[in-house]
């Protein structure tokens, strides 16, 4: 439950932060919609002055003048609205996928990659009313009526009061009837959120659903949770509709009271000025406009809090670290050290590596053996950078690795894992993502050295073929081995293996193994194995077991 | 497009009856809201006799009416969305069990959602204010016309502009754009995902910024498209504002003669354009919305992969599965899979089915489970042609485990008594121990209830692989295929589990498929797949 408040805290200070950054923004919408404003009081005047004689086509003249400039008003301020919507999505955007892309590590055992994915392109883009219209809404809601009532006050001081009067009556019914259900709402809204989320997950799931036979079950819960939502929403929404209802209410009684006002008068003979009678009652809409927008607006809000809350769960970037660049030199190859390392992912399940201390001369390979959950991985994942040690140093070339910039330790390795993700794209922007400035003929060394280009060849479209979601499926060798042709291009002196055979068949196996043999040649390798494939591997072994080296069972 | 929005609006012929109360208060609305401004005109040209009276009753009626109207179509369209998404699933649960949940088409279902979200606005910003725009129109007319023909006729022009052409023509506008924007969503998505699923390769290439940029350059694309969708509605609302101060402007040129009764017209046109000013946004987000019904109408409409026959044959009770001299290709330009595949699985026993990947071992169990048909040679369960029988009952005979199966974003124990919601609380420990995960879910604080988060994402591949099987061994279905039930787990647990397995049969058919086996499985027998045929070997 904590958790959750300090989500909700966090969320509240985040959105609260935005609005002021988004407020400067908006300024430009603002003001146009501030000048519309003062250009609806001057025509409501002109129109007057043409229904009451008192001037023909002057009046007229300005009347269509004013209107065009209205319009072109609505429309920059239209305009406006988007680009300050698109810049604060941009900006967002860019952060957040900078952030992830640092936090991902952290978040991987937690989070899915599709919600993650979803945070970044669905809740950004639900952001852009509250930049695009709410911001500047909520501020016009203020200053635009106060304006049109100052004026009305001027021509006639009761009609001021009045519509003030009327004006007033908005916030307050709308405090007294949506405070409570301000928050119902929102909770409301959050609650059809998770019915639309709940239904997108058993989409995804309709095949376990039908061939567990439970179709016509989960077709009748998702009626019930349906119509169980509604009659709660449509709870929450009678008391928030009320607060329209206020509004509604508000500009009728001022209608009505100023019409009769002003008809009594005409009819007693006591108007004095009955241009500006009626200029006043054309100028009750124009009051109201602003607040309708405003409320109109609202849901905007409600949508940037359920942002606001899954952006605030992704950690801030932190501060660069000091940079101290090591000096290596790839054709001296790297030496790797563990010196006494421990790591706690989640403190339930206890520690990951417990005292873990190993070293790797230069040009050496070393097997890292052990059942799953022993530590292989994490060991593996310290030496990328993607997490850093509780205590222990981790050592490359002599000097710890935490002082190294991320770009340096990245230029240091290469790393293959279980299933090398393959990016939706050509095979060959595959293999070329290692290192976009390869020539071809590097290129075309580690296709061969990688033996990728046996297969592509019999592809229609050879090294040109799609892969990735709706394109060609690579087996899993073949994956592995254009995972491998990454490796080679890179040409990293310290290589990386993290159980790359796991999924593969015995036959497949062997062949990467081939590949990988090839590929270690003068580097300094650590690969991580579950016993079976370690065989296929010369090199030195270490048994790890509960995040330590187990002591050698006799001679090695 | 107007058929794709006929059938939506067939579909939602049940709730005809809110739908059409929902329309039937927003017109009371919008007539008091008309009467209210009309009236308070006349109040204050002196023309209207009982005024006070006339215009506090107007109040009334026009914010109460304002607030039912509110009520009933929020009400309504609940319902009509709820309606469509239950068709939805449903059509989806008689064609996509095959197609698009049997190969995990990610991306395309998740569009689907949005689509069926962006349906949302179709009653309320569309059908609701066209219906009161048909409803003004006259009714402006009917009240000027008799004093001032010409007039009625300049603002009838007016307003037919500003309330059908421009809405359309922005239609015409945002389709284009509306179209470019979900291919150009699509393929951020892509990228974004791209870079939350690689990102051990991201950050062991150093390709952070390459990904970012890749991103953002996606990024403009959508905002380029979402730009032209901003401009034509923006385009629509100035060009439907100006339609209604040029109707003014009409109305203030016939001054002179009669002011009182121009009065009356000009606050009579300012309130009929009122009610239409949302139009023109409308008809932009309709472009919008027709993509999306195309989209959820295609995929409700696809074939279903093997109908039911017309006439089905009981189900048997033998529980053999036999394969007999079977060819089969998944599309007629792919090479075939099975080329005279036989294969007879007795009753009770454990079989394990080996091949190298792309054998065809996973269209076996697609065969056996209905969602492809051979196209040629029959599969046999008990002594029936599976063609004869219908999917349910098939189904109802034969569990089936893979990679792709789906744990639901909900609690342990919801997810295991979907294979068999009679199951009490022993029978689910029973078939959690089975498959190693009891202890660790008896270490949850929660314990059953515990949540296991999208696709099972608070748990490690190998944990979810565990419940996933959990369920399957839970189901009561006699004939059990495990499609490589061990991907994922470590060594020692594969064979933890795969001796486990040996105990579970109960005189239950196992079915395992696997690229190869560890040793420890207790088998009857062992086929491999090899050029399309399968080759028996002895256990």
């Amino acid at each position: 439950m904590s958790d959750i408040e300090a989500s909700k805290a966090a969320a509240r200070a985040w959105i609260k932060r935005e609005r002021r950054a988004g407020l400067g923004a908006a300024r430009p919408a603002i003001a146009l919609g501030f000048a519309g404003t003062v250009l609806a009081i001057g025509q409501a005047f002109c129109a007057a002055a043409v229904l009451t004689g008192v001037s023909f086509a002057p009046a007229l003249t300005g009347f269509a003048l004013l209107a065009i400039g209205r319009a072109g008003l609505g429309y920059a301020a239209d305009r406006m609205g988007f680009a300050a919507g698109a810049a604060a999505r941009r900006r967002l955007r860019t952060d957040i996928l900078s952030r992830l892309s640092w936090a991902r590590p952290t978040l991987a055992r937690s989070r899915h990659s599709a919600e993650l994915a979803a945070v970044v392109v669905d809740k950004i883009e639900a952001l852009d009313g509250f930049f695009a219209r709410f911001i500047p809404a909520a501020t016009l809601a203020a200053a635009a009526p106060i304006a049109v009532a100052l004026t009305v006050l001027c021509v006639d001081r009761t009609a001021g009061l009045i519509l003030a009067a009327a004006g007033l009556l908005v916030p307050a019914a709308m405090a007294l009837s949506g405070l409570g259900a301000a928050a119902a709402a929102r909770d409301q809204f959050l609650a059809m959120t998770r019915l639309q989320t709940r239904f997108l997950d058993r989409i995804r799931g309709i095949a376990t659903i039908v061939l567990l036979g439970r179709a016509a079950e989960e077709t009748a819960a998702l009626r019930r949770a349906a119509d169980e939502l509604r009659t709660r929403t449509m709870k929450v929404l009678r008391v928030a509709f009320l607060s329209s209802a206020a509004l509604d209410l508000a500009a009728a009684l001022a209608l009505i009271l100023l019409a009769l006002r002003y008809g009594q008068q005409w009819r007693a003979g006591t108007l004095a000025d009955p241009m500006a009678a009626l200029a006043v009652l054309l100028l009750v809409p124009e009051f109201f406009s602003p607040f309708r927008a405003f409320s109109a607006a609202y849901q905007d809000m409600f949508h940037a809090t359920a942002a606001a809350e899954a952006l605030a769960d992704v950690p801030p970037m932190p501060p660069a670290p000091p940079v101290r660049e090591i000096r290596t030199l790839e054709t001296h190859g790297v030496s790797v050290q563990f010196e006494d390392v421990r790591l706690t992912w989640d403190k339930s399940r206890g520690p990951a590596l417990n005292g873990l201390s190993f070293r790797v001369p230069a040009g050496e390979t070393v097997v890292l053996a052990g059942p799953s959950g022993a530590g292989k991985s994490s060991a593996i994942e310290l030496l990328l950078g993607f997490v850093r040690p509780d205590s222990g140093r981790v050592v490359i070339n002599g000097r710890d690795i935490a002082d190294l910039v991320p770009q340096a330790l990245s230029g240091l390795t290469a790393w293959i894992g279980q299933r090398p993700v393959l990016f939706s794209g050509t095979i060959r922007e595959n293999i070329l993502f290692a290192r976009p400035e390869a020539t071809p003929e590097q290129f075309s060394e580690a296709l061969r050295a990688a033996r990728v280009d046996s297969f592509v060849e019999q592809l229609p479209n050879g090294l040109e073929t799609t892969i990735g979601e709706g394109g060609y499926g690579l087996s899993g060798g073949q994956a592995q081995r254009i995972a491998i042709a990454r490796a080679f291009l890179k040409n990293a002196p310290l290589l990386l293996l993290d159980e790359p055979t796991a999924h593969l068949d015995p036959a497949t196996e062997s062949e990467v193994l081939d590949g990988l043999r090839r590929l270690a040649a003068g580097r300094t390798v650590i690969m991580a194995s579950h016993s079976a494939a370690a065989r296929g591997v010369t090199g030195r072994r270490l048994d790890i077991r509960d995040g330590r080296i187990q002591p050698a069972r006799g001679a090695a | 497009m107007i058929a794709d929005f006929r059938r939506i609006f067939g579909l939602w012929r049940g709730r005809a009856l809110w739908l059409g109360a929902g329309i039937a208060v927003s017109l009371l609305a919008l007539a008091a809201g008309m009467g209210l401004m009309t009236v308070a005109g006349a109040a204050l040209a002196s023309l209207a006799l009982f005024a006070p009276t006339l215009l506090r009753g107007l109040g009334v009626v026009r914010v109460a009416a304002r607030y039912a109207e509110r009520m009933v179509t929020h009400a309504a369209m609940f319902r009509a969305l709820a309606d469509l998404r239950v068709w939805l699933f449903q059509r989806l649960t008689i064609n996509a069990a095959g197609g698009l949940g049997f190969r995990q088409a990610g991306d395309v279902l998740a569009r689907l959602v949005n689509d069926v979200e962006a349906l949302d606005g179709l009653y309320l910003r569309v059908l609701v204010p066209v219906a009161g725009a048909i409803f003004v129109l006259p009714l402006t007319l009917i009240l000027i016309a008799p004093t001032a023909p010409l007039l009625a006729l300049a603002v009838a022009i007016l307003f037919v502009l500003a309330a059908f052409v421009l809405p359309l023509s922005a239609y015409g506008a945002a389709r284009d754009a509306g179209t470019r924007l979900s291919g150009a969503m699509g393929q951020l998505r892509v990228a974004v995902l791209d870079s939350m699923t690689g990102w051990r390769e991201i950050r062991a290439f150093g390709a952070e910024g390459r990904m970012l940029a890749a991103a953002q350059a996606r990024e403009a694309v959508v905002l380029q498209a979402q730009d032209g969708l901003a401009e034509a509605t923006a385009r629509a609302g100035a060009g439907a504002f100006l339609c209604a101060q040029a109707a003014v402007f009409a109305v203030l040129c016939a001054a002179g003669a009669d002011t009182s009764q121009t009065i009356v017209a000009a606050f009579l046109v300012l309130a009929a354009f009122e009610t239409i000013g949302g139009l023109p946004r409308a008809g932009a987000y309709l472009g919008h919305a027709a993509a999306a019904a195309r989209r959820v109408l295609g995929a409700a409409d696809a074939p279903v992969p093997v109908a039911d026959p017309a006439s089905p044959a009981e189900l048997p009770k033998g529980t053999r599965l036999g394969f007999d001299s079977i060819h089969f290709r998944w599309r007629p330009e792919l090479p075939p899979v099975f080329e005279g595949l036989t294969l007879d699985i007795a009753p009770g026993t454990r079989v394990a089915i080996l091949g190298p990947s792309g054998s065809g071992k996973s269209t076996l169990a697609a065969l056996a489970l209905k969602i492809a048909s051979p196209q040629s040679g029959q599969v046999i369960l008990g002594r029936v042609d599976l063609a004869t029988l219908t999917a349910a009952d098939v189904r109802s005979r034969i569990g089936w485990l893979s990679q792709t199966t789906h744990l639901f974003d909900d609690t342990i124990r919801a997810n295991l008594l979907l294979a068999c919601p009679t199951a009490d609380e022993a029978a689910l420990w029973t078939a959690l121990d089975a498959a190693r995960i009891g202890d660790v879910v008896r270490g949850l604080p929660e314990g059953l209830d515990t949540w296991v988060g999208e696709a099972g994402a608070r748990f490690s591949g190998g944990q979810g692989r565990r419940l996933a099987l959990a369920r399957a061994l839970l189901s009561p279905m006699p004939i059990l295929i495990l499609d490589e039930p061990c991907a994922g787990l470590d060594a020692e647990t594969e064979r933890d589990f795969l001796t486990t397995l040996n105990e579970v049969g109960g005189g239950r058919t196992i079915v395992l498929i696997a690229h190869r086996l560890t040793g420890v499985e207790k088998l009857d027998r062992i086929h491999r797949l090899s050029a399309g045929k399968a080759i028996a070997a002895a256990a």
